[in-house]
Formats: C-alpha cells, structure tokens, sequence
C-alpha cells in the first residue's frame, strides 16, 4: 500500500518530464542565440560538471558550507524547540515572547549580517549565528502552534496517569506536535541554507556561496551554476530526507487522523 | 478506614463522595451529592444527556475539582490519586505508541522498573485478547481493539478502582456487548471497585451491583437500586426475567424526566 500511495502516477509523470526538458532545450537555444558566450546554459553546465566535482576547492566549499548548515539545523532545532514548547504551553511565556518571537520570524535574516559580522568578524561565525538566526524562530513558531494544537485528551489522560507537567511537556507535548516540528524543520533548512549563502556572498568567507560569488566575476558561469545546483539538489534532498523518516519513524502521521 | 499493607489490599477501593457540588459559573450541574461505594462493588451511574455523570466522575479521579468531599481508602483526592485508573469513551490512546508502550504508559507513570514493565504488559495484553498486536498502533486497529487496549492500559498500574467513563459507547452495538462480556470476565477474575458511567440501562443493569440514576436541574442522586442478579453473570443474565424487571424499572425511573427533556422548549 506505501509504494502505490507514494510513487506519483505515470500521467503525473510525464507532464513534469516533458515540462522539464522544454525548459532545459528552451534555456539552451535562447542563450545560445542571445547571451554572451560566458553565461551558462545546460550543455555547458554538463560539461563543467565532472571538473568542478573533482576541484578540491569546490569539494572543500561544499563541506564547509553544508557543515555549518548542519550545526546551525542542529542548534536551532534546540532553540527553536525550547522556545516554542515554553510559548505553546506556558501563558506567562506567551505573553511574554510570542510577539518578539514573530516578529524575529517575520524580519528578513539578511538584515542582522551587518551586526553579527560587526560582532564576530568576517568569520565563520558570523555565518553560523546568521543560520542560526535564519532557521530558528520557523521552528520556535511551529512547534508553538503545534503544542498549542495537543488535543486535550491526550493531556487529560497523562494527568489521570499521575504524570508530572515537566513528563508530560517531553512524552505528550512534544511528539503530538511532532508533524508542526517537522513542518518548521523543512522551512528551517531552506531558510538556514539561504543564510549560509548569503552570509558568504557578504562576508566572503569560503563555502559554495562564496565558489557561486568568486566564478561569477571570473565569468565561468558554468562553474558557478554546478554549485547552485548542488545547493537546490540539497534542499529537495533534505525535504525527501524528512519525508522517507516521516514515513519510516513516524508511521502513525498522515494516517492518524483519517482513520479515527 | 483502611491502612495499607496486606490487610488494606484486601479492602482498597473504598469511595466515599460527601456532599459533592459542581458548578461551572451561574451553572449547577449537580448539587449535594452522597455516593458510597465499597471495595469491589460495581456502581452504574446513568441519568439522562447533561446530567453530569461523567464530571462526577472525573470529580472522583481528581481531574476536576468540586466543592464537597471526596476520599478514596481515607484519602482525600486533590489530585489523581495513586491506584486509581480512567478508562475514557474517546480511549485516549496515544497514536505515536504501538499497543505495548500504551499499555505500559500508566506503569512507566507509577516509576514501575523495566524489568516489571516487560514482565506485566505481555499478561495484560493478553487479558484483553489483544495478544500478537503488540506493535501495532492505535491507527491501525478497529475501535473495539483500541478500547481493549485502553482497558489494558488501565488494568496495567492494577488498580483498585476503575473509572469508566462510557468506555463502550464508541463502538458498534455488537463490538459493545462482546466487551461488555470481556469486562465482567475479567472481572470476576481479579474483582476491583468500579464506577461505571453509561447512558445505556441494559449495560447499566448487566454491569452494575447498584444503578445509580442521575437526575434533575441541578442533577442529585434520584434513585439507588439494588441489582440482585447472581454473578458471574453472562449472556444468560440477559434472559433472566429479573434483569427485564430490573431493566423496567430503571427505565420508569428515568423514562419521565427523559420525556420532559425530549419535549422541552428552549428557554
């Protein structure tokens, strides 16, 4: 029953593939015929590849990057969980934060580069309190709305079975706000790793944003473009990554609701 | 008054609600409320939609508070007090455990050891019949399965009271009575005090060694009847013409104020 539920049909296929190749056939022809020869059309981007996969530079920036991405998820996951947890289910904390932590949400993550850059130098971080920034307060934001959410019979069972708040808060709260948590996780990792990007275009610290800044101004364009497609293949990585564990860890979401 | 120790577990299970009134606001739901009920005794509480049969009972587990007193084995209940176990109508069934950690869930609660909790959920999974469905979850089980595992949940801590709040009312007519049949199975091998909240007369009857019926604005305690019925009781109990007779006349009871609700105009 999962395969079947999960492979999209062949008639979703197809449109999807046949949309696709126009896009890249479309994008080959109108560079070829307009642009200058520096900016990067698929053939080109295809034969960058198998170089710019084996440049120790590229390998190095790729793992500086998504490691400090990696770390950032990390950290902000407990932020985020802590605070939103705290706002969900304590009125005082509500009252208290919820406003300051919208609002964190809301202001672009791009604004505070200046000042962390101030704080912590043009250094690595200031790229890693940029993520941080970036990717928390999704997660703060959703789990709050999610710990809110906790039908309150589950709760009213856990009183009834003597268990403190603080259990409670860890056992009940938090797994039946677990789809909100993975909600705020997936924005999060888009969000941290646009950060990671931007605080490297800024700070020119090294990373992939910084291989896409340099081999812009160096017009090799193709080069540049292998690390953008590195980047966006990583956000749709991470996305299925989420769901494969959604589905493999947490079979009674999605299925939960419809079957009661 | 009982001590505990081997001489009060004999005797635990002792209810004694005194003068018990709720009130949500300007709204009396029931008022000056007497109810006794001894160790291993069943009470039924019926009375019509509204009457407050299942805050009374949530009253007695500490969930709500009430003015007026309630004490089990002596013991003034404040809070959910310890031996004392809710099985609820909507199960209350966490959908992220399978059927094992949820039964488990009330002994990991009490600061039951690994090792008791791995050697007691196996038997009281098997007791409610629910045996090879350990891993399963809530999602994946008919509605008469997960209320056996709410019941196993709730014999799980072994306690010497049962709360039943309406536990069958969810499920279909015949899922009910085979549970109905399972419950009093279960408890005839290992009796405990139980107060059983239903809207239905006929389980009310079959369960219950007293009906309590429930009613009036605010609700007080209308009528307590004796169910002489011989247990163990069975199918055959049904058939027996003093359960008709007993059924009959819990009905009277009710059938007049049940009337006047069914006809009454908004006022």
């Amino acid at each position: 029953m999962t395969d079947a539920a999960l492979a999209p049909d062949r008639p979703t296929m197809l449109p999807r593939l046949y949309a696709g190749a126009a896009i890249v056939v479309l994008w080959e022809l109108v560079v070829r015929g307009f642009a200058p020869s520096y900016v990067a059309t698929p053939f080109g981007i295809a034969m960058a590849l198998p170089r710019v996969l084996a440049d120790a530079t590229f390998l190095k920036a790729t793992a500086i990057t998504l490691g400090a991405v990696a770390e950032g998820l990390v950290i902000a996951l407990a932020i985020g969980t802590v605070l939103g947890l705290l706002i969900g289910r304590s009125l005082v904390a509500d009252r208290a934060l919820r406003h300051y932590v919208n609002a964190c949400y809301a202001v672009p993550m791009i604004v505070v580069l200046p000042l962390v850059s101030l704080w912590f130098g043009y250094t690595g971080a200031a790229r890693l309190a940029t993520i941080v920034f970036a990717a928390s307060f999704s997660i703060a934001v959703n789990v709050a709305d999610g710990a809110r959410a906790v039908p309150r019979d589950y709760l009213e069972v856990a009183h009834s079975f003597r268990s403190s708040e603080g259990r409670a808060l860890f056992e009940i709260v938090l797994p039946a706000s677990m789809p909100y948590f993975l909600a705020g996780l997936r924005l999060a990792a888009g969000r941290a790793l646009i950060a990671a990007v931007v605080a490297e275009f800024f700070t020119a610290i090294p990373g992939l944003g910084y291989f896409i800044l340099y081999n812009s101004r160096v017009f090799r364009h193709n080069d540049a473009f292998v690390a953008v497609l590195l980047l966006g293949g990583f956000g749709v990585g991470f996305d299925a990554l989420v769901n494969y564990a959604t589905r493999r860890y947490l079979p009674w979401y999605r299925r939960a609701d419809g079957d009661n | 008054m009982t001590i505990t120790g081997i001489a009060g577990e004999a005797e635990a299970g002792h209810i004694s609600v005194r003068g018990l009134t709720k009130r949500y606001g300007d709204l009396t739901v029931f008022s000056k409320i007497d109810l006794t009920v001894r160790a291993r005794e069943i009470v039924a509480l019926v009375g019509p939609s509204g009457c407050g049969k299942t805050t009374l009972l949530r009253c007695i587990d500490g969930l709500l508070p009430a003015d007026g007193e309630i004490s089990i084995d002596g013991k003034r209940v404040t809070e959910p007090p310890e031996g004392v176990a809710v099985v609820f109508q909507h199960f209350g069934l966490f959908p992220w455990k399978t059927v094992y950690d949820n039964v488990a869930y009330g002994l990991r609660m009490a600061g039951v050891d690994a090792a008791e909790i791995a050697r007691r959920v196996p038997n009281f999974i098997g007791l409610v019949g629910l045996t090879g469905f350990e891993k399963a979850y809530p999602y994946q089980m008919s509605g008469g399965m997960q209320q056996r595992c709410g019941l196993a949940r709730a014999l799980a801590i072994e306690p010497s009271v049962l709360l039943m709040d309406e536990p069958f009312a969810a499920v279909d007519a015949q899922t009910r009575e085979i549970l109905q049949f399972e419950l009093l199975r279960i408890w005839e091998r290992r009796p405990t005090t139980m107060v059983f909240v239903t809207h239905s007369i006929e389980e009310a009857v079959l369960m219950g060694d007293r009906v309590v019926v429930l009613q009036g604005r605010p609700s007080h305690i209308d009528q307590d009847i004796d169910i002489d019925l011989p247990r163990p009781r069975s199918r055959e109990t049904l058939s027996d013409p003093r359960f008709a007779e007993l059924r009959e006349r819990v009905w009277a009871n009710l059938m007049n104020e049940a009337r006047r609700a069914e006809f009454q105009l908004g006022a």
